[in-house]
């Protein structure tokens, strides 16, 4: 049954791709291409479909992760203020002019602040050798809100006319996407995700609590260690791919849960699958309803995602209440 | 007789008022709220009523000394009542509407500059002038302005243009219709690719660049390493005949301020279509 | 003495267990468990029962002395090793994760690389939940919860069960359920169970009781021997009378204090 499941979401996911890369924003016969045409096919629309897939998947999966080793099934990974500290830096290179790498500047600053973030933010949550989930919510939460707190300072007294177009990027743009960027966001997310899909038992494990985790073979701490990384690569990678895309990694994990249950060794998959599918979706929303104008995909995923936010918070039944 | 004192003494007490708020008319003490009225202003000569401006106004030297009320979406209400203004300029375009409430509430004269686009600009400052009780220095200027648009619309092209104005390159925002901006490539008989969006300054398509092919390209000087900035998106417009034909240009500030420099940042651009 | 030596597999021997600035929680107490032996630990709250078990697990590290599992040094044994050879199941089976049983069950397969030959439909029988295997943990009763686990640790193929609390909270008709059912798993498959427990009444029922106060081992050995009035009087503060019915049948009664 759940294979038929399973083989009907990756057939739906390859006529996403398809239907994005040929058929929006205009119409494009993938047999009689032209010259232009191909031009836009390949330096256009598939690095930013693949940059779309690679940060859907990223988000989908450590959505996944994070909720099942915080056991709270309302957690972002932006929740860990590994985006806002990604955003803060991104802007505060752009004040400060810091240019050294060219066009990389704006996604090596944002790693750089994700990368920083994340070490933080681990290094609250740790405590007497270990790291405990209600410390790191905790810390994420208290960061996050430092971090904005200190962008929006930041975004209020810059007299740059840039600083606020660059806000824009905080909401979410995937229409720079660019080759040169997707071998190092490939590298990072596959190395997080391979870490994730590796420790799914011991995820499945500790949800049932420390004890029961250790009763069945895990070294809770380092097990809990490992997921946490696999978060902040992921979550880095794809914050420096494209700014900050709401509500992928919230929501595609509790769909999936609905459809195939929580075991992680098929909810993160899955859910990584349906992440990117889903930020494709939205994305060729976004560049289609009113083109050529654009809408950021953040802002489209938001729009679609909330009011099924407020619909799962109505529906209690996805707490296991 | 009694009543004819009192008479009197009213239309005196009349007079008097009228006499005195004809004399408040010429406003002594203004804060401009925004850079395009600041510079407008200095042109007309009337550098030294300015007593506050906002953090953005740079331009002449001399604004940059004047003391600061804060940026153009949020001045300090506290700052600009301190500095006792006759009269607080705002202008429709980065001004918030409630700032003008506000300030009438507490007491403030304000006056509303509406020029958004290239043909309001010599009217509105010739009103701009009647309130500021200097209409000889506001007709002057804007009859230089009239004057040189006039000349540059007359100007024979070639060959009309495709032409897009880039705001900020990622994420690519551009200039598009009902802007000063679409108003000066226009002027020329120029066509600006992003007119028919209907959004002043949309988030345009890559995409939809390259399959409309501009002959130029423009950038507005919004951040120092602009250049720098801009490279990973003219990369990916290689194929595009402006960036092929080297027919990319950086532009100055001047275009951004709807005032006196504007017919300068037009200067620019004609040069750059020869 | 017993003639026939039973192999000893879990060993405690003189172990410590404090945290640090604090007063020790566990002192100085030894004792051993032999092959297929069902032991009840009783003792009033705070008597360290709790303790003395996630220590026999290996959860918690004693300070001092030390805890051998068939011979070997515990801390030695790597996880996975251990995860196979003892389970530890807490008092508290919250789960809030609406895990299906049969996928709580088939969590006991993680130590192996290789499935073991037990399936999660066996275990299910075993403890008589097999047609509950679809449903969600949230929604089942204390009772059936706790027996799904004791499934999954049949999976897990542990010899050593090391249950703290396992028939609190629940009514007396499935307390009387979960111990039968422990009692018929320890004779099939010869499996050793330590379990903490509060009811005197079946703690009469087991082959060996270890009665504990504050951290140490009062009396450790058969009903008879450990449920006496005056050592029952020591460890809980009250006045019990063991008596005993003509069919032999063991049962306490409280005297005047009630």
């Amino acid at each position: 049954m759940s294979k038929v499941k399973i083989s009907i979401l990756v057939l739906s996911c390859l006529c996403i791709f398809f239907f994005s890369l040929f058929l929006t924003p205009s119409v494009m016969n993938p047999f009689t291409l032209n010259t232009l045409d191909r031009d836009i096919l390949v330096s256009i629309r598939l690095p930013r479909l693949l940059v779309a897939a690679l940060m859907g998947i990223a988000l989908g999966a450590s959505g996944a992760v994070l909720q099942g080793l915080l056991k709270n099934p309302l957690a972002d990974p932006y929740i860990l203020g590994i985006s806002s500290g990604a955003s803060l830096s991104a802007a505060m290179g752009l004040v400060s002019g810091i240019y050294l790498f060219g066009q990389f500047s704006i996604p090596f600053t944002a790693f750089a602040g994700a990368a920083v973030a994340s070490l933080m933010v681990g290094a609250f949550g740790w405590k007497g050798g270990r790291l405990l989930p209600e410390r790191l919510l905790l810390a994420g939460v208290g960061m996050s809100f430092l971090f904005y707190a200190a962008l929006m300072l930041l975004i209020s007294i810059s007299t740059h006319e840039g600083m606020r177009r660059a806000v824009l990027w905080i909401f979410g743009d995937l229409s720079m996407a660019d080759w040169s960027l997707i071998p190092w966001g490939v590298l990072f997310i596959v190395a997080g995700l391979g870490i994730s899909l590796s420790r799914a038992r011991a995820l499945n494990a500790l949800m049932l609590g420390d004890e029961l985790a250790h009763s069945l073979g895990f070294s809770v701490h380092r097990e809990r260690l490992l997921l946490f990384t696999s978060i902040a690569l992921m979550t880095s990678a794809s914050v420096s791919l494209g700014g900050t895309i709401g509500f992928i990694g919230l929501l595609m994990p509790h769909i999936v849960r609905f459809m195939l249950g929580s075991d992680n060794r098929i909810l993160i998959p899955v859910s990584a699958l349906c992440g990117g599918a889903f930020l494709c979706i939205a994305d060729t929303v976004g560049k289609s309803v009113l083109s050529p104008v654009e809408i950021p995909s953040g802002i489209v995923t938001a729009i679609i995602g909330s009011p099924y936010f407020l619909y799962l918070l109505r529906k209690k039944d996805v707490l296991g209440q | 007789m009694r009543k004819a004192r009192v008479v009197l003494s009213l239309a005196v007490l009349i007079l008097f008022s009228v006499v005195s708020s004809s004399i408040a008319e010429t406003p002594g003490r203004i804060i401009s709220l925004a850079p395009n009225l600041t510079e407008i202003l200095f042109e007309m000569g009337l550098g030294s009523r300015i007593v506050g401006v906002t953090q953005f106004c740079d331009y002449p030297a001399e604004a940059k000394k004047k003391p600061k009320v804060g940026g153009m979406s949020n001045p300090s209400p506290e700052a600009v009542v301190t500095l006792k203004p006759d009269l607080v300029l705002m202008t429709t375009d980065g001004n918030p509407k409630e700032f003008g409430e506000r300030f009438r509430k507490l007491g403030v004269k304000t006056y509303l500059f509406r020029a958004q686009r290239l043909s309001e600009l010599p009217h509105e400052i010739r009103k701009l002038g009647m309130a500021l009780d200097a209409k000889r220095e506001a007709d002057a200027l804007a009859g230089r302005i009239e004057n040189t648009l006039k000349k540059l619309r007359d100007r024979k092209i070639a060959k009309p243009q495709k032409v897009l104005f880039i705001v900020w390159p990622e994420p690519l925002i551009v200039a598009g219709p009902d802007t000063a901006i679409d108003d000066s490539i226009k002027l020329f008989g120029h066509t600006n690719i992003a007119a028919g969006t209907g959004i002043s300054y949309p988030k345009y398509s890559l995409e939809e660049i390259i399959r409309q092919s501009p002959d130029a390209i423009f950038i507005g000087m919004g951040h120092a390493e602009i250049k720098e900035i801009s490279q990973g998106l003219l990369r990916k417009l290689g194929n595009v005949p402006a960036v092929r034909n080297h027919r990319v240009f950086f532009l100055s500030d001047n275009l951004y301020r709807l005032g006196p420099r504007i017919i300068k940042g037009i200067q620019e651009m004609a040069e750059c279509l020869k | 003495m017993s003639l026939v030596s039973k192999h000893t597999i879990l060993e405690i021997g003189n172990i410590v267990f404090k945290y640090s600035g604090h007063m020790p929680l566990i002192r100085n107490l030894s004792f051993s468990v032999s092959e297929g032996e069902f032991i009840g630990l009783l003792g009033p709250n705070g008597s360290g029962k709790s303790t003395l078990l996630k220590l026999a697990g290996g959860i918690l590290k004693p300070s001092e002395g030390r805890v051998r599992l068939w011979g070997k040094d515990l801390q030695s044994v790597p996880n996975k090793d251990r995860a196979k050879l003892l389970c530890y199941l807490p008092q508290l089976l919250d789960i809030g994760v609406p895990f299906r049983v049969k996928e709580i069950v088939s969590m006991g397969f993680y130590p192996y690389d290789i499935l073991p030959k037990m399936s999660v439909d066996e275990a299910l029988d075993m403890v008589g939940l097999r047609d509950k295997a679809e449903s969600y943990i949230t929604h089942l009763s204390g009772g059936e919860r706790r027996r799904a686990f004791i499934a999954m640790t049949l999976l897990q193929g542990a010899g050593l069960l090391l249950l703290d609390e396992p028939l609190a909270n629940l009514d007396i008709k499935y307390q009387l359920e979960i111990f039968r059912l422990l009692r018929y798993l320890r004779k099939e498959k010869n499996i050793s169970i330590i379990m903490a427990l509060h009811d005197i009444n079946i703690a009469l029922q087991f082959e060996k009781v270890i009665l504990m106060k504050d951290g140490d081992i009062l009396c450790f050995g058969s009903p008879e021997d450990v449920l006496t009035t005056s050592l029952l009087r020591e460890a809980f503060d009250v006045n019990i009378e063991i008596s005993k019915q003509e069919s032999g049948e063991a049962y306490i009664s409280y005297g005047h204090d009630i």
